[in-house]
């Protein structure tokens, strides 16, 4: 089982200088402490700057003795990150876990390894490509990225859930749709007419 | 007089010193051997034990208004309190007066009177030693006496006017008190003097400021209070106040600069609670060191830790178990090997902590 009492202290202590680390976790739902959500800012002078950056965090039963299971939520373009479903590669979410290490330590991981990518050992290969071969497209693609999902998804969505309620779709649908699309508000509008 | 040498032999040099002031107002010296022996006579009533002697004492008083010096040899140096006694008895026209009286103090005198009697034919000598006597307080029995003269004193306060010898008996109270106060104020002065160099090695001590404090109030009576930073009559070897207020604090912060330190440095610091469970750490867990690399855990932690992949938390090298550490240049290996994997896995941390920076 979790250790409740641990993971429970670091929400505290992480959220505590939330403003000065720029990672913060949240409970998921609610209803469960093995399901959180954890966001992270773009670090500063690289195409993630200015972004919000949302993790899926679920906490195995051996935590912290196994490694939490993170995963991007927002759509980001990074060599080490799938476009497609935001899964991470890092050592320190898998065989090098420590459980001297926190969820907060491993946002911060995913934060510099947001500012330190790692194309030699790549999650998605297409991405780790451009980014050796032609790093000003892979710069562009990420700021185009993180402009569209990791800015308007975090503080538009409000906007974007209205706006299709106005065109006469039930606004649970809605909600439900643009999240899975990542806040593409276009895709939602396809799926909702085509659905 | 041969009896003034006699005197001065039996009386200690001081007294000797003390006759050459006050010789020369008899007729004073004669009250006051009245009074003396009236004080005596007090005294000898509180007494009844010396009553016996008493008794004895007139033989002894004859003895000593013959004034043989034979007598006096015998116990040269005697108590001087006994030679007030015989000033009063000496005295030619108090012996007439009040000869009963002086006989009984002579008596209640105990031990000796009769070398001193001799004495007492110098009034002035007498006197001297009297003074002697009260001044030196020769005696706890005498210190009574001299309260009791005191009481019949305030009943005569007249004669006392008159009397230099009084006043001058009443001085050598005052006199050794003020010599007491004089050596008090002396031995204040010394601690004074002596606490305000020594204060600068104190004051570094962990509670300096209460010591210092007194030392310096207690003698210093002008001053209630510690020295002001400018004060003009401030010791130059005093150090500053602000030294004296910012050294601990400033201590306080070393401490605290050398843990965030130590902790930047990743320099394993005793923690209070494990890190891995965050549970407190009771003593026994306190001084648990699986791993040379010093990172504290609780033992139900390492027991987890050891039942899945076994390594340290802080350096990811494996534990090693009591059984596999037989080799002493495996394990010796195994702890260089540690060492670097610790640095590495602090560099990492390390790297993992910082904040990303431009690329």
């Amino acid at each position: 089982m979790v250790d409740v009492s641990r993971v429970q202290k670091e929400l505290t202590e992480c959220n505590r200088d939330r403003e000065v680390s720029g990672v913060s976790i949240a409970l998921h739902d609610g209803s469960t402490i093995s399901h959180l959500t954890g966001t992270i800012a773009g670090p500063l002078g690289t195409p993630y700057e200015g972004g919000t950056f949302v993790i899926d965090i679920r906490l195995p039963g051996g935590y912290p003795f196994e490694p939490p299971k993170m995963q991007f939520i927002t759509k980001v373009w990074h060599p080490n990150i799938s476009s497609q479903n935001g899964a991470i590669c890092l050592d320190i979410l898998k065989d090098q876990w420590s459980p001297a290490l926190t969820l907060k330590t491993a946002l911060l991981s995913l934060q510099a390894l947001l500012s330190a990518p790692a194309p030699d050992d790549p999650q998605d290969a297409v991405v780790a490509q451009q980014y050796l071969r032609d790093y000003s497209t892979f710069s562009a693609t990420a700021r185009y990225w993180t402009e569209a999902f990791a800015k308007s998804s975090s503080t538009g969505m409000e906007e974007k859930v209205q706006k299709l309620v106005e065109m006469g779709f039930p606004e649970d649908m809605v909600r439900s749709i643009l999240k899975s699309v990542n806040g593409d508000e276009n895709m939602a509008l396809e799926k909702l007419c085509s659905g | 007089m041969g009896y003034d040498t006699m005197a001065h032999d039996a009386s200690s040099p001081s007294a000797a010193r003390d006759a050459k002031k006050k010789r020369g107002n008899r007729s004073a010296k004669l009250k006051q051997s009245k009074l003396d022996v009236r004080r005596e006579q007090w005294l000898s009533q509180v007494k009844d034990g010396k009553e016996v002697k008493a008794v004895v004492s007139p033989g002894a008083a004859a003895g000593a208004n013959s004034g043989s010096p034979i007598l006096a040899s015998p116990h040269p140096p005697l108590p001087r309190r006994r030679a007030e006694i015989r000033t009063r008895e000496g005295e030619p026209e108090d012996y007439k007066e009040d000869s009963v009286g002086a006989s009984q103090d002579v008596g209640s005198s105990d031990h000796e009177s009769p070398l001193h009697s001799p004495v007492s034919y110098n009034p002035s000598v007498a006197c001297l030693q009297q003074k002697h006597c009260s001044g030196n307080g020769g005696g706890r029995s005498f210190s009574s006496g001299s309260s009791a003269w005191s009481s019949s004193r305030s009943v005569t306060d007249s004669d006392d006017d008159t009397g230099g010898s009084p006043e001058n008996d009443d001085d050598g109270v005052l006199d050794d008190w003020e010599a007491v106060a004089d050596a008090l104020s002396v031995d204040d002065n010394h601690n004074h003097q002596d606490p305000v160099p020594a204060a600068p090695p104190v004051v570094p001590a962990s509670c300096p400021e209460p010591a210092n404090a007194a030392t310096r109030q207690g003698p210093i009576k002008s001053s209630t209070r510690a020295w002001s930073p400018d004060d003009a009559f401030r010791p130059q070897s005093l150090p500053s106040l602000s030294k004296q207020a910012s050294f601990p604090a400033s201590m306080g912060n070393c401490w605290v600069a050398m843990g965030i330190a130590s902790a930047q440095k990743g320099v394993p610091s005793k923690p209070i609670s494990c890190p891995i469970c965050y549970e407190d750490l009771d003593p026994t867990d306190s001084s648990f060191l699986p791993c040379p690399c010093g990172f504290h855990l609780c033992l139900f932690c390492h027991k987890r830790i050891l039942e899945a992949d076994g390594r340290c938390p802080a350096c990811r090298k494996q534990y090693i178990s009591a059984s596999s550490g037989g080799e002493t240049v495996g394990s010796e290996r195994e702890i260089g090997n540690l060492r670097l994997s610790h640095i590495t896995g602090l560099m990492f941390q390390a790297a993992h902590q910082l904040k990303p920076r431009v690329l």
